[in-house]
């Protein structure tokens, strides 16, 4: 009978505790972020937390988000996935139940993504996420999730698009080798889609396990010596399917790769042999954008990355960071300050709908329709390779700083 | 004609990687009955050591090879009591408590890497990285090459201490019957620490070859895990000589499916193979195991 009590009082002081927590008042935007920080997928989870923690400097910096003449700092508070999509909804249920966050900001990868997705939806917390790329997020029109990264079927289209079109004798054949992941398998069949769609034609088109030897896979595709070895990945394989093809003396004339290829690893794993691959980009730090909102130029945002984290910046960091300046435009939009109200949130689905922002990432403006719901239709993807050590531009013809190198040499004649 | 060749060549290659982390963890279960969960962070471990090696001393990963078995031998010789404490006394079911122990080193292991050389993916190179030999239609890749022969020799090395020398007997023995060696005078602890010690040396030493040729980060060793258990389920539970076999089919296996049916359902050919021989064979395919 006494213990009987004991557990209704604690019970009755939770829930007082719990509702004293939910009026709470706060003068700053509680900004949850659910990405990888440790397991397979931590190398590209800290990727993201560089791009949303560059945002959160950059706007408390100046003073945090203008919300009707007052200045509302920012502040993130994190939550590891642990590269698994059960952890990830685990997680941004943790961030807006208990800790009670005005808005989400999400994963690195597409799976957790969308496991994160529907938990946004339930509890009607807006989410934008500044780097998952799968079509599947976009397909599922979730009301509550927007991106930045407009989806992997149109950006990993470019190198193959700029071969088709510039390439000195034309690509006549190509291969396509993708890791069985929500995000890679798209970079996979997306170029393989857009070479059918330019009449080359697909000789071979394999998607295997992530983590197997994928000797015997580039083995079969050297036998049949397509023009093009076109690969969808992430870095790990994407330095694991070079060495293979270096040691199996295999020479197309062009590596494609969407998206390990511009990474740092890629780039210090394999040396020398990062040179000729061709990638796919939404933003690169030489771009000629102008910005308004925080950054001016690509540049300014590039060297602000390489003070703060000693890295050069990715497309992925960019994403994040203009994941967070959409939130910070939208909230000054609907002139909500923190904490959000249910009404407000709903109001800042409506304000990031009607986004046309030019930033030093390029036009951020989502789509309100059609299979790309929500995701950014405001980026034209482009062609990069690796020339001299560096990531330049190929093409397409605007924005080209470079002429591409093609077709690639053999390796023994590198 | 040309690509049924190089499968065959991928697929003996790959079988040679499997047998170097195949052997000793065979070794292990027959000599102690323990199943070693952590034998991919071994492997992890020592891709790790080579790295760090390259990046202080600089030269070549190749040649730190015998220092690294050095080193990981001396680390199973501090590992194994531990271990030891943890199989026997008066547990009911040491080859679980063995499994559980070794899961449990396993995660502090692969964490530990995580903390201390952090998620970027790392890379050696030896002086035959990127290198092939044709061989008529076919390419051999140097490294990898290197790697079947560094199997082949461990294994029969392995095989002339157990079969040939005094203290091989004694490891067999022991192997066959525990109890009744120790009642003849050997010391079982001693032999089980060696036994351990020499699987966590060369375990170490693949790495170094696992990390050239692939790439070396944390988590890299949950696959070999998972091949060490085909290979050693293949061979027979604790038949030394079955490794060289088992590793070979099993590369073979994975090589002709790939090419010829798919790599997608590589893993879950592989799955089916071992469901099989366990219902079939139970002492594996030569029927030598326990």
């Amino acid at each position: 009978m006494k213990k009987s009590i004991l557990f209704a009082v604690i019970m009755i002081l939770v829930f007082m505790a719990g509702s004293v927590l939910a009026q709470e008042k706060r003068d700053f935007f509680k900004v949850g972020v659910v990405t990888s920080l440790s397991g397979e997928l931590a190398f590209g989870g800290t990727v993201t937390k560089r791009g949303y923690d560059m945002w959160e400097d950059a706007v408390n910096a100046a003073g945090g988000i203008d919300i009707g003449g007052k200045k509302y700092k920012v502040k993130l508070v994190y939550a590891d996935d642990q590269s698994t999509p059960a952890t990830a909804a685990v997680g941004g249920e943790r961030l807006i139940t208990q800790e009670k966050v005005d808005v989400i900001l999400g994963p690195y990868a597409s799976g957790t993504t969308l496991a994160l997705a529907p938990i946004c939806e339930k509890y009607k917390v807006p989410h934008i996420t500044g780097s998952a790329e799968s079509p599947l997020v976009w397909l599922k029109k979730f009301k509550y999730t927007f991106g930045t990264i407009p989806p992997v079927n149109s950006n990993a289209r470019s190198a193959i698009r700029t071969l088709a079109e510039e390439g000195k004798p034309k690509p006549q054949t190509i291969a396509v080798l993708g890791i069985d992941d929500a995000f890679s398998k798209f970079a996979a069949e997306a170029q393989k889609l857009e070479a059918e769609k330019l009449g080359i034609k697909v000789v071979k088109y394999e998607i295997v396990p992530e983590g197997s030897d994928y000797t015997p896979s580039v083995s079969a595709i050297k036998a049949l010596n397509p023009d093009i070895f076109a690969m969808g990945n992430h870095e790990k394989a994407a330095i694991e399917m070079i060495k293979i093809a270096k040691e199996l003396k295999f020479n197309p004339r062009a590596y494609t790769q969407h998206y390990g290829m511009s990474t740092p690893d890629f780039r210090k794993g394999l040396g020398k042999d990062i040179e000729y691959v061709f990638g796919n980009s939404v933003w690169t730090e030489t771009m000629k954008l102008q910005g308004t909102i925080l950054f001016k130029t690509p540049k300014e945002y590039g060297d602000a990355i390489r003070k703060k984290f000693n890295v050069d910046p990715d497309y992925t960091e960019a994403g994040c960071t203009a994941a967070g300046i959409a939130f910070q435009e939208a909230l000054r939009a609907i002139k909500a300050a923190p904490p959000l109200t249910e009404a407000q949130k709903d109001a800042l689905i409506g304000a990031l709908e009607k986004l046309n922002l030019t930033t030093f990432y390029g036009q951020v403006k989502f789509a309100t329709e059609g299979d790309f719901y929500h995701s950014n239709a405001g980026l034209a993807p482009i062609t990069v390779q690796y020339q001299n050590g560096k990531l330049v531009e190929v093409g397409p013809p605007h924005v080209r700083v470079a002429t591409m190198k093609y077709p690639t040499p053999p390796w023994d004649k590198r | 004609m040309e690509l049924f060749l190089q499968t065959i060549i991928d697929g003996l290659l790959i079988g040679g990687l499997i047998i170097i982390v195949g052997i000793g963890f065979s070794l292990c279960f027959g000599v102690m009955h323990i199943v070693d969960f952590a034998v991919g962070e071994w492997v992890m471990l020592g891709a790790y050591a080579g790295y760090l090696m390259v990046r202080t001393f600089g030269h070549d990963p190749m040649i730190y090879l015998p220092v690294i078995f050095l080193i990981f031998f001396a680390l199973g010789w501090l590992v194994y009591p531990l271990i030891f404490r943890a199989v026997s006394g008066k547990r009911h079911n040491p080859v679980i408590m063995g499994l559980v122990f070794t899961f449990g080193l396993s995660i502090i292991a692969k964490g530990g890497a995580l903390s201390v050389w952090g998620y970027h993916i790392q890379s050696i190179t030896t002086w035959l990285s990127g290198k092939g030999i044709s061989i008529g239609v076919v390419t051999v890749p140097a490294l990898r090459f290197s790697g079947f022969l560094f199997g082949l020799v461990v294994t029969l090395l392995f095989m002339a201490f157990l079969y040939k020398t005094k203290f091989g007997i004694i490891i067999r023995a022991t192997a066959q019957d525990r109890d009744t060696a120790n009642l003849l005078g050997t010391d079982v602890r001693k032999v089980g620490a060696f036994v351990y010690s020499l699987y966590a040396g060369v375990t170490g030493m693949s790495g170094v070859l696992i990390g050239a040729l692939f790439s070396i980060h944390a988590a890299m060793g949950a696959k070999y895990a998972t091949l060490a258990f085909f290979v050693v389920v293949l061979a027979g539970m604790g038949y030394v000589p079955g490794v060289l076999v088992a590793a070979l089919v099993l590369g073979l296996l994975q090589s002709f499916f790939t090419v010829y049916v798919g790599g997608r359902y590589t893993l879950a050919a592989l799955f089916l193979v071992m469901y099989g021989v366990l219902l079939i064979t139970p002492k594996g395919i030569l029927r030598r195991g326990i």
